[in-house]
């Protein structure tokens, strides 16, 4: 039969990973995966639309379940390899209502409406010779046809599948969806194009389209960041009071409130990533505390994803001595570069001392005798790179997690992240740098022009790939 | 581009009220305007504008700052109007001073109009101060106050302090020119019905001569079109009074006739100062408007993920149908032997999809003999079992692969089995791979199990 684009089932024995090779080739964390056998059902199509137009469709397929009956079957129509493909429809035919081949009809179907067989089994178990009947039916179907050897334990048994699997199958790939990196989905793509050769152009383009679309995720990832940064930086918080001065609950209370605002500000990201990302089902299940508890305004969060003392009074040097160089250039020279000397001490201690506090708390006057307690913006220089930190790490776990994946995110910061997680992105401290003369910006009490957010983007989106590509 | 079209984007942004598939077939279907995003913006509003709940918050806004505005411009022009006249009152006994009138259609003018400019320069400012002076800002607070419904649709709008900055600078610039075209009429009005003695006093040591200079350097705009329009020497010479004893000196009541010939530098004066130089200013105001808008389109929340929906193809992987849920049966099989048991010897060992030297290897680590071996499943064919199970008889052990699930081939199989009234008893037992030593684990168990549970056969036991 002709098709109009082409068409992949994913077949094989029940529980071999079937799903979750569906579930991670279509990028869809919707599909039912579970260790018991049985899960599908029914066959499932996944088509890759563009715009509408299906540039290829997965065939998301029960297991076989009576394989030996069927190839009986079949092996009673003794006639030239090329009819077989019409008695496996003679069987689709007469077997259709019965329940008994209810599991193979769904899996045949496709095929012999022109899908290319991918057929998963799990390279750590050892190979069995009940696999036998099921590989034969499928060559009778005369489809072209892969096989993907998955690995759903440690143990490797690849050599004797592949010994086994290449006396049936075109080609013998390995792959395991719960770990394939961008780059071996794109790989395997690849190996399905090279099936049939009208499917080869199809593909590509899904594969150019597959490119494009990731960098688009990254680049709305950095986006969201950005605005988280530049949110949470130049957020301001009032609380009105009856009298002049503030008590100290008061304080407590605004310092709270604005504490509160800027965590929802990093919940709404975090949920945001994860709709760009595509990972619907971890966005349901998820602990709504982000990173299991580890709060952002906690020592232990500090210490892992913020800066040191010491970086960040070299971080204040750098910034205050290019104020004050600017000075000494306003008066060329004549201030005998004091100015930089000056900028790099006040804005070393400044940064030095700001560590631990967050924002000034302010009594404002206003009209009819009422008074308004203001916090923000974030006057804390280390809270951003904390920010940073937090929004990169969540990211890049989210974006190089399988859809295949149903376990919640394990984020084992204690023994992930000290002191490594900081290291993968903040590589220099050219980054650091221009990172606060951003924060620096978000600070004034000013609309931040696009353009400037734009750079921003920019400058998070160039660390982001680092992080989801490595 | 308008406020209204500004503010429909917003409140369509914020109902998500079209979707992704539609937004990118608007792009797909305008793709002339694929490179012009301003324009793609308006174009998408325009279709979609009718989505939102009517009245439209933007018209009812419009009419609310056209309304204000309108009241404001016409009380601007009354104010200037009444100025003019309290400015020019003449009492008949002493002469109108032209200082204050010149104070007010040049130099507060040309003051207010340098502190526009500056904030427009200050306009993308949050905190911009000189906004608080303008009278338009306190026009939005006099919006707040007004009854209720009308208070909440202002407190719905949430416009950018650069966009809110232009609007009032612009307001500004309108209510200041009606001020300035009411000076103007009341100036042409007094004059025409009253016959004014204009002179010039102050207390500062200014000599005519250096006021001559001064109004020269003022009325060089119209100095080649209206010569008769700059005060003469004379005039400025004619017109000084001084405040001190009753009566009028004799040089102004000589020269009486001559004194309202200032009433046309006062006109001009007030028509490119305080008119001609604050239209200019309203015009900048205009096109600064434009650019605020223009740019603030861009800065409303969505906008660019919206852009981004209107250019980018959708790529959809999902199914497009909802999966049947797989509700899992947790069943228990009772008919267990615990594997520790004391051991016994079987009349048939079968091995479901196993080598024959294998079955062997597996009955000989585990210390159990038969008297008969017989492979199963897998590479067999159904006659070949189908002689199996005739060849079978009383307690049969069935090793089975714990890790291969266990599949309709094999119900199948223990149907048959069990059928054969020779057989008694079937021991299933499920093991493990050689790495694993042929121990199963209780999970893999626990899916034999599962299975077994559905059928529920007298005959069959599972051995873990």
């Amino acid at each position: 039969m002709i098709t109009s684009h082409p068409k992949f089932a994913v077949v094989g024995h029940p529980n071999k990973g079937k799903s979750s090779i569906v579930s991670a080739l279509a990028l869809d964390d919707s599909v039912q995966v579970s260790n018991t056998p049985g899960t599908t059902t029914k066959k499932r199509s996944f088509p890759l639309s563009v715009d509408g137009k299906i540039l290829y469709e997965l065939f998301d397929t029960p297991g076989f379940q009576r394989a030996r009956r069927v190839l009986a079957w079949l092996h009673q129509h003794d006639v030239r390899a090329d009819k077989r493909p019409d008695i496996v429809r003679a069987f689709i035919n007469q077997y259709r209502y019965d329940e008994r081949f209810n599991d193979e009809i769904e899996l045949l179907e496709p095929i012999m409406q022109g899908a290319g067989i991918i057929y998963v089994v799990d390279g750590s178990k050892p190979y069995g010779a009940e696999y036998e009947a099921e590989m034969e039916i499928l060559r009778w179907t005369g489809q072209p046809s892969m096989a993907l050897i998955n690995h759903i334990d440690s143990s490797d048994y690849s050599d004797e599948w592949d010994r086994a699997l290449g006396q049936y199958f075109k080609m013998v790939r390995k792959f395991n969806p719960m770990r394939a990196t961008f780059s071996q989905h794109l790989g395997i793509l690849e190996s399905m194009a090279q099936l049939k050769e009208e499917w080869i152009d199809d593909v590509k383009i899904s594969i150019d389209l597959f490119k494009k679309q990731n960098n688009q995720k990254i680049e709305r990832s950095a986006s969201l960041i950005a605005k988280l940064l530049y949110q949470s930086i130049s957020l301001v918080d009032r609380l009105s009071i009856e009298d002049e001065e503030a008590t100290k609950d008061e304080k407590a209370k605004i310092e709270s409130k604005y504490k509160d605002s800027l965590r929802e500000l990093e919940i709404k990201t975090q949920e945001g990533i994860k709709e760009i990302w595509k990972h619907k089902r971890l966005k349901i299940e998820q602990n709504i505390l982000p990173f299991n508890g580890l709060d952002l305004f906690s020592k232990e969060t500090a210490s892992i994803f913020g800066l040191t003392k010491k970086e960040l009074m070299v971080m204040g040097i750098t910034s205050g001595a290019v104020t004050g160089a600017t000075i000494d250039l306003l008066f060329v020279g004549h201030t005998f570069f004091i100015g930089g000397a000056i900028g790099a001490v006040v804005g070393g201690t400044g940064a030095y001392f700001g560590f631990d506090e967050l924002s000034e708390i302010q009594i404002l006057g206003t009209t009819l005798g009422k008074r308004d307690l203001e916090i923000g913006p974030m006057k804390n220089k280390n809270f951003p790179f904390i920010l940073i930190g937090r929004a990169l790490y969540h990211t890049s776990k989210i974006a190089n997690r399988s859809h295949a994946s149903r376990e919640d995110i394990d984020i084992d910061i204690h023994i992930d992240l000290e002191s490594v997680f900081k290291n993968k992105w903040l590589t220099n401290d050219e980054i650091r740098d221009n990172l606060e003369k951003y924060h620096k910006k978000f600070r004034q009490p000013k609309d931040i022009e696009p353009e400037i957010l734009k750079e921003y983007d920019g400058l998070i989106k160039s660390v982001l790939v680092g992080l989801i590509n490595s | 581009m308008s406020i209204s079209s500004y503010l429909n984007l917003q409140q369509l942004l914020e109902s998500n009220s079209v979707t992704i598939e539609e937004s990118r077939s608007f792009g797909l279907t305008n793709l002339s305007l694929k490179d012009s995003p301003k324009e793609q913006l308006l174009s998408w509003t325009k279709l979609y504008q009718d989505r939102l709940k009517k009245p439209l918050l933007s018209d009812r806004v419009s009419s609310y700052l056209y309304n204000i505005t309108f009241v404001l411009v016409i009380l601007g022009f009354i104010f200037g109007l009444f100025s003019a006249i309290g400015l020019l009152s003449y009492n008949g006994s002493e002469p109108v001073n032209v200082i204050y009138f010149i104070s007010v259609v040049i130099f507060l003018p040309i003051l207010t109009m340098m502190l526009t400019i500056f904030s427009m320069f200050r306009a993308n400012s949050a905190k911009s101060v000189l906004v608080h002076i303008s009278p338009a800002f306190w026009m939005e607070k006099i919006l707040a106050l007004l009854p209720n419904s009308m208070s909440d649709n202002i407190k719905e709008i949430k416009i950018n302090p650069l966009l809110s900055n232009w609007l009032i600078i612009k307001r500004s610039q309108l209510i200041a020119l009606f001020f300035s075209i009411g000076l103007f009429v009341g100036l042409l009005g007094v004059v025409i019905t009253k016959d004014i003695a204009f002179a010039w006093s102050t207390t500062l040591q200014i000599t005519p001569d250096m006021l001559y200079e001064f109004l020269h350097i003022i009325s060089i705009p119209w100095s080649y079109i209206l010569p008769s329009a700059i005060p003469s020497q004379e005039l400025i010479e004619h017109s000084q009074y001084f405040r001190l004893g009753d009566r009028l000196s004799e040089n102004i009541i000589s020269h009486a006739s001559s004194l309202g010939e200032w009433w046309k530098f006062l006109a001009l004066s007030t028509l490119f100062y305080a008119i001609f130089l604050r239209f200019v200013v309203l015009i900048i105001s205009s096109f600064g408007l434009r650019y605020a808008l223009d740019k603030s389109i861009f800065r409303l929340d969505g906008a660019m993920r919206l852009l981004r929906e209107i250019n980018e193809p959708i790529i959809e992987t999902n199914a497009p149908n909802q999966e049947p849920l797989f509700i899992p049966t947790n069943g228990k099989y009772n008919k267990v032997i615990d594997s520790k048991a004391k051991k016994h010897d079987y009349s048939v060992i079968q091995g479901l999809g196993m080598r024959y030297d294998e079955l062997l290897v597996i009955s000989d680590s585990m210390g159990i003999s038969a008297s008969q071996y017989f492979i199963v499943g897998g590479s067999n064919s159904l006659e070949e079992d189908d002689r199996v199970i005739s060849q079978s008889s009383d307690e049969v052990l069935l090793f089975v692969k714990a890790w291969e699930p266990p599949m309709m081939d094999f119900v199948d199989y223990l149907a048959d089995l069990t059928n054969n009234k020779k057989v008694k008893r079937v021991v299933i037992m499920p093991i493990g791979t050689l790495e694993e030593d042929y121990k199963a684990s209780p999970q893999n168990i626990d899916i034999w199990a599962n299975k077994l549970s559905l059928s529920q056969n007298n005959k069959v036991w599972l051995k873990r």
